[in-house]
């Protein structure tokens, strides 16, 4: 059994070698597909965050009663806190909404008019983060109920058609996804069945001088999970020169995004190694499979 | 029917014990020798497109013995060899080896059914990347024979067809009868109960074609049957052995020591 490991690698090596030109080539073309591939899930991975990040956006603002009691609103927190769609919940009083509507004029570079009031005309609020934000008429109808509130913004419709485009590119983008996915499985596939028929004449001398289906197939597949690794490998070398000046343009391009770079590469490492080697095996696999069967 | 006399051990300047082994115990024991290596049943082959490659054949072949195939192209001989190797079942009929029917291996038990049989072509199928030693040596190693036996067996093959000398030698550094050699090597490092030879002479000259018919006599009196199909009519008419012609799929004639062409 070892004997018979270790012959399928050295043959395997053999193999890659002696057909040096036919390897490289398989191997480039997998790199290609494999750049392609990780290009596009990069892409994917941005977009999802984006669109992560515009729904977190979505929350109810609740104005409250001006003559509710510091009781009322920690009772209504409470409350609110144990829904099982509120992620979390804001307590703005009215000297805070003062403070950000003048900080926001400023910042707009907009004459603060609120110093001509005598009182301040703002309500307290509660601002309430969503878990789902489809769910947001959930929470607005529970809050609408409560005698102490004032009144609830209506954003349900906005939500709503805010939902559906995230939905729409969601799906998008996993059907680009999966489409080059696919594209790259028969480009591998295919490449790696030229390098075995390239080979048909050495296939067919094992057959005749009675060599078993396990000893034709497996060097082959071997040899197809080291080009797959190889070319998975180089794939990972270019991703990772281009990584820096990369994420640099990324966190200027998305600034507001919350990127996370760590799980990305080893995400990136799994899906690439996993692809790479795996449709090397799979496609010699499938190849030698032609010979065999009579 | 009768056939060919066993051949004699005394001329065997073999190398090959096991062959000389296997020799000697045919003549001691008289059922091994009366024993058929190959028989051909009824056998029809039909292939998908409709046509009829073989018709009813029956053929029995003798351990030791020596036959010609002939008949002119499209005749069938090339299907008979494909369903002896299991690369064609026959349609119809029994295929026997060695006192197997061949279309009742299973998957596992063809590579080592094949193991029985040494092949030759007409394109030598050798592996160019390799020497000569290399490429004897591969039959070997890829039907898992532990390293420590291949270099013994392959120097005795090579001794055996004559090219010790050439044994790290490329494929295209050889003449066309070397390379056909080296094949015949290849065949029979198996040890192989029957050598098949599919025009082994077509690519070569006349004296070259002698030389290789020469060795197949060798191995032949070493005790390995051998079937040689082939269009050459000079040698199958000279040599004087039993020739089984093929027409149209069908088995036209069988005869003791005949000739290319039918004499009467």
């Amino acid at each position: 059994m070892i004997s018979f490991v270790l012959f399928s690698f050295k043959r395997a090596w053999q193999g890659f070698w002696r057909n040096a030109v036919m390897s490289i080539a398989a191997t480039a073309t997998m790199v290609l597909m494999l750049l392609l591939l990780a290009g596009f899930w990069i892409i994917q991975t941005g977009l999802l965050a984006g669109l992560q990040f515009t729904e977190q956006k979505v929350e109810v603002v609740a104005y409250l009663q001006p003559n509710t009691t510091d009781v009322q609103v920690s009772d209504l927190e409470t409350k609110l806190r144990g829904m099982p769609q509120v992620a979390s919940v804001t307590y703005v009083s009215r000297d805070q909404a003062l403070a950000e509507f003048r900080a926001s004029m400023a910042a707009q570079g907009r004459e603060d008019l609120t110093r001509y009031l005598d009182a301040n005309p703002l309500y307290a609020s509660l601002e309430v983060k969503m878990v789902d934000p489809s769910q947001v008429r959930v929470v607005g109808d529970a809050l609408r109920d409560d005698p102490s509130i004032r009144n609830v913004i209506n954003i349900e419709d906005l939500v709503e058609r805010v939902l559906t485009v995230t939905g729409i590119l969601r799906t998008a983008g996993t059907v680009v996804l999966v489409i080059v996915g696919v594209i790259a499985l028969f480009i591998i596939i295919n490449t790696i069945r030229l390098a075995v028929l390239a080979r048909a004449d050495e296939i067919e001398v094992m057959r005749l001088v009675g060599a078993s289906d396990a000893f034709i197939r497996w060097p082959f597949v071997f040899e197809g999970a080291f080009v797959g690794f190889l070319g998975a490998a180089v794939t990972l070398l270019i991703l990772l020169a281009v990584a820096d000046p990369l994420s640099a343009f990324m966190a200027d391009f998305f600034r507001v995004l919350p990127l996370q770079f760590g799980s990305l590469t080893r995400d990136l490492v799994a899906l690439v190694m996993g692809a790479g080697v795996g449709l090397g095996i799979l496609g010699s696999w499938l190849s030698v499979r032609t010979y065999l069967i009579r | 029917m009768t056939y060919a006399p066993a051949p004699s051990t005394s001329r065997s300047s073999t190398t090959t014990r096991s062959i000389r082994s296997r020799v000697r115990g045919r003549s001691r024991d008289h059922a091994t020798q009366e024993r058929a290596v190959l028989v051909l049943h009824d056998v029809t082959k039909e292939y998908p497109n409709g046509k009829l490659a073989l018709r009813d054949v029956d053929l029995v072949i003798p351990e030791g013995d020596f036959v010609f195939l002939v008949g002119p192209s499209g005749a069938g001989k090339s299907t008979l060899i494909k369903l002896l190797i299991r690369d064609e079942i026959a349609t119809r009929g029994e295929v026997v080896l060695d006192g197997q029917d061949v279309a009742r291996l299973g998957r596992r038990q063809v590579p080592r059914m094949r193991r029985k049989i040494g092949i030759i072509f007409q394109d030598f199928k050798l592996l160019p990347s390799k020497t000569v030693w290399e490429n004897v040596a591969f039959a070997l190693e890829v039907t898992g024979t532990p390293r420590r036996k291949i270099r013994p067996a392959v120097d005795r093959v090579l001794a055996l067809v004559g090219l010790t000398a050439q044994a790290q030698q490329k494929p295209s550094q050889l003449s066309g009868g070397e390379q056909q050699r080296t094949a015949i090597a290849r065949a029979l490092v198996h040890d192989p109960r029957m050598i098949i030879a599919d025009e082994p002479t077509g690519n070569l000259d006349p004296l070259i074609s002698w030389e290789i018919l020469q060795l197949l006599l060798r191995i032949n009196e070493l005790g390995v049957t051998v079937m040689m199909a082939t269009h050459n009519a000079e040698v199958v008419t000279a040599l004087r052995k039993r020739v089984v012609a093929l027409e149209e799929g069908r088995i036209i004639r069988d005869e003791i020591g005949g000739a290319y062409h039918r004499e009467d």
